[in-house]
């Protein structure tokens, strides 16, 4: 199989890596670069667990072939705090109680920042359907949906 | 009695595990890194029933690069659970399609994939049996000379005389589903062999059971350690199961010599996996025209699958669950576990009791229907109450709430007012549809309903299961005067960790940051029991609360001996008229100290298990729910719009925590209600995921209306009793009561897809009418 050679932006760092260009987003994110932040919860498609932002768009990270990334911008879980202070958005999930396991939380994390970069106040329905392909088997939605609304709101302020 | 109102709530102390969650530091067990790791793989019966005829390895194959394991390198061949029928992997027979029977281990996955092409086993399959009911009959035996893994029979009173005495009797069968736990983190373990030591580290429940299976897989000559990785949710899915995987995964460590990790995907999960017990009820009230119910025969029997698992227990939590929350002086309840060739069921949050609602609220659903009495109504006048007795003959004594939970929903819902409303709605759409005429039907229009649920889990360990367990917990005082937690309680995402720290610190009178948690190894920590059956907060808690005395009396002691003056302790201070220490700084005089407690039901509690009579529980916790639905007359699609309960749960330590519980209990038993099928198609699971086993999404949210009735129980740590289950358990029947609203039909299957409902009309016109 052909090694590619691929330039991109990981987290605000710029990326050089040689690899194939069949390997998943999702696998590049963890073995290489040790991001295991973003999870697997099917591997196709259909749980929103590997969430991450390309390009300004949420997107599952086990989607995406490393071929896809040449000169893309990644950003992952890890970003959001990167200086070491929570986002308005993962302080809201802690006060809001939209955290249980854990595991689905940074995909909705991910699908609700894009969101918001996105559309500066959302519907509730906006909400949901951003949040859709995340799925949550813990805490039936309704604290994660209510952090989103309110850190809508914190912003616009 | 106060309540919660949501509003106060956010104030409420934060979950103390939350942080590194939303930050994506949280290491779940694939995230770890552990040098030299080698994979597993399993290759699986395709066949229900078979005998395995041989084992063939291709020689043609490199088979240096790879280690195998069959049944003839295990030790001791038996997953020690409450019988030992269940091997680790099947030698000359194999039960389910997808039971375990070669182990593979190798360095990647396309070595091991490559190496499963050339393993061959020979079968000759056999008859296989995927109904209870032809299971008790059937010459082939699964278990035992009868296939009952358990049998239970309860009666109280005479039903004979019931029989005669009442108006009417009135009969259902009801049948419920499998259900898949269908944790957002699949299975996942890794063995690390050192020596005669093997460590099991993985997502999982119960890290003693799984202790407890290892050791004796090897017979005793090994060491093994259990650790608990993070666990990304597990609602009963990682109280069984995992002794199994571990039990792989160890194998294969210890023939490779080097660590190994078993990660299913999610395919593999769902397929081979435990599910909810599916279950098949015959009930059969004696009623007064009022709708008193006078007496009742109930019978239940749970498809427990190809091995025993937890099926008798699952059972008797069924059994003893199955007059809901009822007085009913005459009853008879008899309850089989059946073995059948399918995936052996297990444990899933409210273990046997959503069966055994959903069942008698069905029952209570027919007798309303029958006299022409609203649902609500039969449900009141039947409702059970403080000083009276239950099925087993248990006294109610304290903390009886399903009165108060029931009036409460019933207000803050407006059902009474709705119900009308909705029928009147209702009534054109009906019409049309009855006729086959969709093409009078207004665009977008939708039938509405509204149905009702009251239901009951008893907290803690069925009968004697408590004291059977004899869970122990320790406490020691660290050199800085903090206080730390040696319990074997997990936490997988119910907020274990933030209630133990919680009910510590309050115990104590000082703040949560003095109070830590060991890491869960065996090795460390005592044996608390599982944490399973809504007992962690009421059990582990009542233990705490007990060591926390001791400690304020020993550190006390150590103070009064040093300062040769004596104390009072109140509100975090050790005080006389002359000084005053703070909790922490005076606990350092006792560093190193530590007192351990083991649990023992109340002695008032008395369970007789051979009988069936006594206190099943030491107190149960009680919910009602209104679920208002609407369902699309063309497509027939239901979508629940608002979901209102109410729950008693003694005294919730988070009550934010406490409300989050219950939202995502109640969204996975509406999700058991409509949308979680799974259809068995010669022992084969007809599921492989997200895409065809359907849960819940954000947008099939309903407006959650929560609130907390608080009714203290008088052994509970300040007042609580167990919540992890029982807000799945009333919402199934509360969706399909709203069924029985608003097709005035017969509904006694869960779940409720829409070609079900398009079925009803189908047969009144003749017509296809979902066209
Ligand atoms: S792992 Fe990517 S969507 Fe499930
Ligand atoms: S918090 Fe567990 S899946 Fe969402």
């Amino acid at each position: 199989m052909k090694y590619i050679t691929l330039t991109f932006s990981l987290n605000g760092n710029k990326i050089s890596l040689k690899t194939h260009g069949n390997r998943r987003l999702l696998d590049v994110l963890r073995d290489d670069f040790g991001l295991t932040g973003t999870k697997e919860g099917c591997g196709i498609g259909e749980c929103g667990v590997c969430t991450v932002i390309l390009d300004g768009k949420a997107v599952n990270a086990c989607l995406i072939l490393a071929g896809q990334l040449e000169g893309s911008e990644v950003v992952t879980i890890e970003y959001l705090a990167r200086d070491g202070k929570l986002t308005e958005l993962q302080q809201a999930f802690l006060e809001n109680g939209a955290v249980q396991c854990g595991f689905c939380t940074p995909g909705m994390l991910m699908s609700a920042t894009a969101l918001l970069n996105e559309v500066p106040f959302p519907s509730e329905i906006q909400i949901k359907e951003a949040i859709a392909g995340n799925l949550c088997r813990c805490t039936g939605y309704k604290q994660i949906i209510d952090a989103i609304q309110k850190t809508a709101i914190r912003l616009k302020k | 009695m106060s309540e919660f109102k949501p509003h106060q709530l956010a104030a409420l102390e934060r979950r103390v595990d939350a942080a590194p969650k939303v930050r994506g530091q949280v290491r779940y067990i694939r995230d770890l890194k552990i040098p030299g790791m080698w994979l597993g793989k399993t290759i699986r019966s395709p066949y229900a029933h078979a005998h395995i005829l041989g084992i063939q390895l291709d020689r043609k194959f490199d088979w240096k690069q790879v280690v195998v394991v069959t049944a003839k390198d295990i030790p001791v061949n038996q997953v020690a659970m409450l019988e030992n029928d269940m091997p680790f992997l099947a030698e000359k027979t194999v039960k389910y399609r997808g039971e375990a029977v070669v182990l593979l281990a190798a360095e990647n996955q396309d070595l091991l994939n490559e190496a499963a092409r050339h393993v061959r086993i020979d079968y000759k399959p056999l008859p296989a049996i995927f109904d209870v009911f032809a299971s008790q009959v059937s010459f082939t035996k699964i278990f035992g000379d009868n296939n009952l893994f358990k049998e239970i029979a309860i009666s109280r009173g005479n039903v004979e005389k019931a029989r005669q005495n009442s108006d009417l009797t009135i009969e259902i069968e009801t049948k419920t589903g499998f259900q898949e736990h269908l944790y957002l983190e699949p299975q996942g373990v890794i063995a690390i062999p050192e020596g005669d030591q093997v460590t099991i580290q993985g997502s999982l429940q119960c890290p003693y059971y799984v202790k407890r299976a290892i050791d004796n897989m090897f017979a005793g000559e090994k060491r093994i350690t259990v650790i608990q990785a993070p666990t990304g949710g597990a609602f009963g899915g990682k109280e069984d199961y995992p002794s199994l995987l571990a039990g792989h995964a160890a194998l294969l460590a210890v023939k490779a010599g080097r660590p190994l990790g078993m990660f299913y995907d999610r395919e593999e999960d769902v397929q081979v996996t435990t599910k909810r017990h599916p279950s098949y009820h015959q009930d059969i009230a004696y009623v007064n025209k009022d709708g008193r119910i006078i007496g009742v025969e109930l019978t239940i029997f749970l498809d427990g699958g190809a091995y025993c698992t937890l099926s008798p227990v699952v059972l008797a939590r069924s059994a003893l669950t199955a007059l809901g929350c009822y007085h009913v002086p005459n009853v008879r309840i008899l309850a089989k576990a059946v073995a059948t060739h399918t995936v052996p069921s297990g444990a899933f949050r409210g273990f046997g009791g959503p069966q055994a609602i959903f069942a008698i609220e069905m029952l209570i659903e027919k007798i309303a229907y029958t006299l022409n009495l609203p649902p609500d109504q039969v449900r009141k006048r039947n409702l059970i109450r403080k000083g009276q007795r239950t099925a087993t003959g248990q006294l109610l004594k304290y903390s009886v709430s399903a009165r108060d939970t029931f009036q409460d929903v019933l207000r803050r819902s407006g059902y009474k007012k709705k119900f009308r409303t909705y029928q009147n709605h209702n009534a054109d759409i009906l019409k049309y549809l009855r006729k086959g005429s969709v093409s009078s039907l207004k665009a977008g229009e939708k039938l509405k309903g509204i149905g009702i649920s009251v239901s009951q889990h008893g907290a803690g360990f069925t009968g004697t299961g408590e004291n059977k367990i004899n869970g122990k917990i320790r406490v020691e005082i660290l050199p800085d005067g903090r206080v730390k937690i040696f319990s074997a309680a997990t936490e997988m995402g119910q907020g274990e960790e933030t209630a133990i720290r919680t009910i510590m610190a309050k115990a104590l009178g000082i703040g949560r940051e003095a109070v830590i948690l060991s890491d869960i190894n065996t090795d460390v920590v005592p044996d608390s029991g599982p944490t399973v059956a809504s007992r962690t907060t009421m059990i582990v808690g009542s233990l705490l609360i007990e060591a926390a005395k001791e400690i304020v009396k020993k550190v006390k002691i150590d103070l009064s001996t040093k300062r040769k003056l004596s104390f009072t302790y109140r509100n975090g201070f050790f005080h006389n008229s002359s000084e005053k220490h703070a909790f922490q700084d005076a606990a350092k005089l006792s560093a190193g100290w530590s007192v351990e407690k083991q649990y023992r039901h109340p002695p008032i509690i008395q369970f007789d298990d051979i009988l069936w009579t006594g206190d099943a529980y030491p107190v149960f916790s009680w919910a009602a729910a209104v679920a208002e639905i609407e369902v699309d007359p063309i497509t027939f699609d239901v979508r629940v719009s608002r979901y209102t309960t109410s729950h008693d749960i003694g005294k919730a330590i988070n009550p934010d925590q406490a409300v989050a519980q219950i939202q995502g209990g109640s969204l996975q038993g509406i999700g058991y209600a409509l949308y979680e099928k799974i259809r068995l198609e010669e022992g084969h699971f007809d599921i492989t995921g997200f895409t065809d086993y359907i849960i819940p999404t954000a947008t099939e949210m309903p407006e959650f209306e929560v609130s907390l009735i608080e009714n203290p129980y008088p052994y509970g740590p300040f007042g609580a009793k167990g919540l992890g289950e029982l807000p799945l358990v009333g919402a199934a029947p509360a969706v399909v009561s709203a069924l029985w609203m608003i097709f005035q039909e017969e509904f006694n299957e869960i779940p409720v897809l829409p070609e079900f409902l398009a079925k009803i009309f189908e047969r009144k016109t003749g017509k296809n009418v979902s066209d």
